[in-house]
């Protein structure tokens, strides 16, 4: 192979050993592939020795999954092209390179404007079928839009859209993945099944992956903890949200939905949070045309306040009175006919005065100003957070914000929130949360004052991960388990089945080389 | 308190680029909005009606469609909205469309302030608030960034390049705002309610007693007799890596080019 | 009044459809048709279109007195004594006067003989000095009501003032009074050699695309000019020129003036001598940080285009452009500007421009001296790693 793929890690690469979560790992050597047959190389050259690999998309996930701890780092930014779409049945597929950046995606998807550049005749004809087609998008928005396909498809990203659209998993309809030896598997939705919990899969190059999947049940929430199983499953799924731990992603395939022509949001205010709670419920159920239900406690509101009154980029946030505004809660309308938009907003008023709060006080954002006001508004309460703990740095170099991820079946929101805010109480802390409450899944996070609250912190997310997994919740259900949550799969899904997870990855990687120490404990793979 | 806010639609981009097969120019203005310095111009009448009662009409000259912008207008707490609508508007500059907002405001009948934006980001021009001011020969005031009203007078501070003046005025006047002077609010979900039924009225030249030979193109000075995209002016050189670029960042800031 | 298109000339291209700002023609049955309900007549189809199908005709209703009015006026404004765009307008109004044969008349309310003495050597042949005490103010009310009743009196054909704040304000009260058109913001004005109007040429939607205008039938022929474009024309101290006193009462207006306060003039973006401007292209809002970072390396300020002022991620006393403010830095960094040229005109000043955007065909690159297209935010990274 050529030499050059592989580089030996120094300074100038410094950038590969953190993403957003802030943990900084380590490593031997780093590399950027730009094409499916060069990842091919580099796996094949670093397999007889099992070198470690730590897959790479553009490092904005929070789980520290793309952390690497030695071995090889491998960044798959590069691979950044639109190699195609496809027409069928009057829905349109999209080919992407997993370093395709989702802001860029999106761009080039509303300008319907892509580099053809080695496109075949076939994707050249959609393409003109699809300029005059009405608009679409891809529906998955999470906050970080700078992230990656490949990324996003490896934790099973999810955003507030969500609430509608589901996670990526739904939009994923074929992919490529380079396994840890150099082998290939390409799979298409609907082709390859697993026959009850035993699965056979064969490789491009004519090898085959045959095994048992694990027998554990997945939770009935909003999920994206440890791998995707079911009895008779679409194989597919199994490298969706697998943390980069089986293979190297390549290619992707993803289908685009038509555009809402409507797109409004309305922030209500209610008292308190069990109002908020009750009213979210309420839009959840009554409102069909949501696409996204999401919460900011009082606490959040607070510091957003304070930030206001201090000026700065956060003084042209709209005005957030005093009294009467404890929790605000953000619900998002897609719909295509403006009556059933209205009729939906009529609702929303309705709803909100029996939660106890007011339909005067309230924001409606129906052009795209007043749409970009509201998202001013839900990106500045977590940067405000932000900003608060990195004035708590100046004195503990080390603190940071500890952010929760964990969601609970329908119904249970009330009783988890009440169990949240108790516990938080008990221990005093300062907190602020936010989220998606409409998949009951809210970020509690809590800003520790110190480091002695920065480790009870991590402790009270321990307890509430076995609480939230005896609601049958999940204990990531956005971000991805990656390293940090590791130790919250295993109280979620116990030892025994743990032990099948990596007896699963064991199959296709049998040198354990792949994504290590995401999803399971490293001290385990010994 | 009586406050009458005229309120532009424009285009919500200025997006031009040029076509180099067919050497034209292409605009994508994208949706119709307020124009940005009028949603000022609006959240300071309401607010002053917060503060001293009273009520709020918006006014607009334009096509039939601006009176979505007005029902806006409502949803945000306006009381009242006239849309001033006829082809023999089509083509206003600054001067014709200033008659016709000013036979608009008649119509509107007496108020106490007139607020405009500071200047519609589409023409960048700044002169209707003066020249309406002008017509209805009431003392006025542009680029407003701090406003306090007593009901008989208002104070208000602008910026002239270099100082600060504060400066009182009798009502009747007429303001024009910055962007400065505070944060517009948005519609709430009964003013959307509120809005959604109520009739936009729309006046023709005619029936608001307005000149026709004094409105649209044919009441306007000036002609446009040309539009071109800008030239470049400068040679450029291309750099293709930060090593070729650190010498003439560091010579521009004084650092010493290193080498 | 009406859009004409002529549909035996039109070929059917389209190019009418593409640019028209409000998206009020269409092709119908292969020609050009107007949707009259959404047409303002901005007449950017009539320029568009390639075999001059379309026509907005004009009747004119204007009684002419052109002929009565010659000599072109500028308003001298004052500022802490002359400011420095009365001179560049002077010395503008000196060519335009030129290459008509007449003469050049400043006004100067509230100013000094010496000032009066500058304006001559920049090009005046007369100064009319106002005398009156509201004159020493920069109010509206009692300069429109000093400078009509001279127009009135002596009618100039062409009457210039500073696009400065007070000028932008002062120029329209003078035009209604006069019932004369007005052109804001010019950055060129010539003299057409066949017409001998005053060909005005400004920035149009946003600054995206430039238009001339004309004011046939009206006179005086008004504009406002930009500050700084005009070059400082040369003192010639031998000129001689004469300075009429003018101590007529003018109305006061009702406008009050309580307080004014000088703040310095000029902002830290305005002073900077290294400026690291950051536009949409930086992709998030976080990255506006490495705009800072390497700003405070170099000793300088972070400034930012429109667009981001719009969402909210900074505050306008950082915008840079013809809304926010004008810069003169000695290196001026755009990462990530597209360079809407209203933007451009706010960086005209600049000595050095370094742009750096993904984009190779975008404006800013037309202003800039070193191209670099690559992404903002690595390159940021890149100049601050290489700093350290």
């Amino acid at each position: 192979m050529d030499k050059q793929l592989i580089l030996p890690y120094c300074d100038l690469y410094a950038a590969c050993l953190r993403d957003e979560s802030r943990t900084v790992g380590h490593a031997d050597s780093v590399s950027f592939p730009r094409s499916e047959d060069e990842v091919r190389q580099i796996l094949h050259a670093l397999h007889e020795a099992g070198t470690p690999v730590t897959v790479q998309g553009a490092r904005t996930g929070l789980a520290a999954a793309a952390v690497p701890r030695g071995g090889h780092v491998m960044t798959t930014g590069g691979m950044d092209r639109v190699t195609g779409l496809r027409q069928e049945n009057g829905r349109f597929y999209l080919t992407v390179q997993p370093g395709v950046v989702l802001l860029n995606l999106r761009k080039m998807i509303a300008k319907r404007e892509f580099d053809t550049a080695g496109w075949s005749e076939a994707s050249l004809t959609a393409l003109e079928a699809f300029r005059t087609a009405p608009a679409h998008f891809f529906p998955t928005d999470p906050t970080e839009t700078t992230a990656a396909i490949g990324g996003m498809t490896a934790c099973n990203a999810s955003g507030a859209r969500s609430f509608r659209y589901g996670p990526v998993r739904p939009h994923i309809t074929a992919l490529r993945c380079v396994l840890a030896d150099g082998q290939t598997v390409a799979l298409r939705r609907g082709q390859h099944f697993a026959q009850g919990l035993h699965f056979s899969l064969p490789t491009a190059e004519g090898g085959t992956v045959e095994g048992d999947l694990p027998s554990y049940t997945m939770p009935r929430t909003k999920n994206a903890s440890g791998y995707y199983v079911a009895p008779d499953m679409d194989l597919l799924d199994l490298f969706i949200g697998s943390d980069g731990t089986l293979g190297v992603l390549t290619e992707l395939e993803l289908a685009l939905s038509p555009l809402p022509r409507i797109s409004w949001g309305a922030t209500v205010f209610l008292p308190d949070e069990e109002a908020a709670c009750r009213y979210a419920e309420a839009v959840r159920s009554q409102v069909k045309c949501a696409a996204a239900i999401e919460y900011f406690d009082p606490g959040a509101l607070d510091i957003l306040r304070q930030r206001k009154a201090q000026g700065d980029v956060f003084a042209t946030l709209p005005d957030l009175t005093v009294a009467g505004d404890g929790a605000a809660v953000f619900t998002e309308l897609h719909c295509d006919h403006r009556k059933e938009a209205m009729a939906a907003l009529a609702t929303l008023g309705t709803l909100a005065e029996q939660c106890g709060g007011c339909a005067d006080r309230s924001w409606v954002a129906r052009t795209e100003t007043e749409n970009e006001t509201l998202r001013h508004f839900r990106h500045a309460v977590p940067e405000s957070v932000n900003s608060l703990i990195d004035q708590r740095k100046q004195a503990y170099p080390t603190i940071t914000k500890k952010g929760s991820d964990m969601s609970v079946p329908d119904g249970r929101l009330l009783e988890v929130t009440d169990m949240y805010r108790r516990t938080l109480a008990e221990e005093g802390f300062q907190y602020a949360s936010w989220g998606h409450i409409g998949n009951n899944h809210i970020h509690v996070n809590i800003l520790p004052r110190d480091m002695d609250e920065h480790a009870r912190a991590k402790e009270l997310f321990r307890r509430w991960a076995a609480v939230v997994t005896q609601m049958g919740g999940a204990v990531s259900a956005e971000h991805g388990v990656g390293k940090l949550k590791a130790p919250f799969l295993t109280i979620m899904y116990g030892e025994a089945h743990i032990r099948q997870m990596r007896q699963l990855k064991r199959l296709f990687d049998p040198k354990m080389q792949l994504g290590r120490g995401n999803l399971f404990a490293v001290e385990d793979e010994a | 308190m009586r406050t009458i806010v005229c309120v532009k639609q424009v285009p919500a981009s200025n997006e031009v680029r040029l076509d180099e097969k067919t050497n034209t120019i292409i605009r994508d203005g994208g949706e119709a909005v307020i124009n940005p310095f009028d949603s000022h111009a609006l959240e300071a009448a309401l607010a002053l009606k917060e503060q001293l009662g009273g009520t709020v009409a918006v006014l607009s000259m334009g096509i039939p469609a601006a009176a979505e912008m007005l029902r806006q207008c409502l949803a945000r707490g306006a009381d009242e909205a006239l849309l001033l609508t006829d082809r023999a508007f089509a083509g206003a500059d600054t001067l014709a469309t200033s008659y016709a907002l000013f036979q608009g405001v008649e119509q509107l009948g007496d108020f106490d302030l007139l607020l405009c934006g500071k200047m519609a980001v589409d023409g960048d021009t700044a002169q209707i608030g003066p020249e309406l001011a002008t017509r209805l020969g009431i003392p006025h005031v542009s680029d407003v960034f701090s406003l306090e009203c007593s009901g008989d007078s208002v104070t208000v501070q602008r910026e002239l390049g270099g100082c600060v003046q504060t400066l009182r005025l009798p009502l009747p006047a007429v303001l024009t705002v910055t962007r400065e002077l505070n944060v517009p609010r948005l519609p709430s979900i009964a003013g959307v309610l509120r809005s959604e039924t109520v009739e936009i009225p729309c006046r023709s030249a005619a029936q608001i007693g307005a000149d026709e030979a004094q409105c649209g193109l044919k009441g306007s000075p000036t002609q446009v007799v040309a539009t071109f995209l800008p030239q470049r002016t400068r040679e450029v050189v291309e750099l293709t890596d930060t090593a070729a670029l650190l010498p003439i960042i560091k010579g521009g800031a004084g650092l010493g080019t290193g080498d | 009044m009406a859009l004409v298109i002529d549909t035996s000339l039109c070929v059917g291209c389209g190019a009418c459809v593409g640019g028209c700002p409000n998206g009020a023609l269409a092709l119908e049955n292969g020609v050009a048709a107007v949707d009259e309900n959404v047409c303002v007549l901005c007449g950017v189809c009539v320029q568009n279109c390639p075999v001059g199908a379309i026509d907005i005709p004009r009747e004119t209703n204007a009684p002419d007195t052109t002929a009565q009015h010659r000599d072109v006026w500028v308003f001298a404004q004052r500022s802490e004594g002359l400011a420095e765009v009365s001179l560049e307008l002077t010395g503008l109004a000196r060519r335009l006067a030129d290459s008509k044969g007449q003469s050049v008349t400043a006004l100067l309310g509230g100013g000094t003989e010496d000032e009066a003495a500058q304006l001559i050597a920049a090009g005046a042949d007369r100064v009319i000095l106002g005398t009156q005490p509201a004159l020493a103010q920069m109010l509206e009310a009692p300069y429109t009501d000093w400078i009509c009743r001279l127009a009135a009196e002596y009618k100039p054909e062409i009457l210039l003032f500073g696009a400065t704040p007070f000028g932008r304000s002062l120029a329209p009260c003078v035009a209604a009074r006069l019932q004369t058109g007005l052109t804001a913001d010019c950055s060129v004005l010539d003299i057409d050699g066949e017409t001998g109007l005053l060909r005005q040429t400004r920035p149009a939607f946003g600054g995206n695309l430039m238009a001339t205008i004309v004011t046939p039938h009206h006179r005086p022929q008004m504009a406002t000019v930009r500050p700084g474009v005009m070059p400082l024309p040369a003192a010639d101290a031998a000129r001689q020129g004469q300075i009429v006193t003018d101590d007529a009462a003018v109305a006061p207006g009702l406008v009050e003036l309580l307080q004014e306060v000088r703040d310095g003039g000029g902002s830290a973006l305005q002073k900077a001598e290294v400026i690291v401007s950051v536009g949409r292209g930086i992709g998030q809002r976080k990255n506006m940080k490495l705009a800072e970072e390497l700003a405070a390396k170099l000793g300088g300020v972070m400034g930012v285009s429109r667009p981001l002022v719009e969402m909210g991620w900074a505050t306008q006393d950082r915008q840079i452009g013809q809304t926010g403010t004008a810069v003169a830095p000695r290196l001026l960094i755009a990462c990530g500007i597209s360079g809407a040229i209203q933007h451009l005109a706010g960086i005209a000043g600049a000595k050095t421009v370094v742009a750096v955007n993904t984009d190779p065909n975008a404006p800013i690159f037309g202003a800039a001296d070193y191209k670099v297209v690559a992404d903002a935010a690595e390159t940021l990274r890149a100049l601050i790693d290489a700093l350290e």
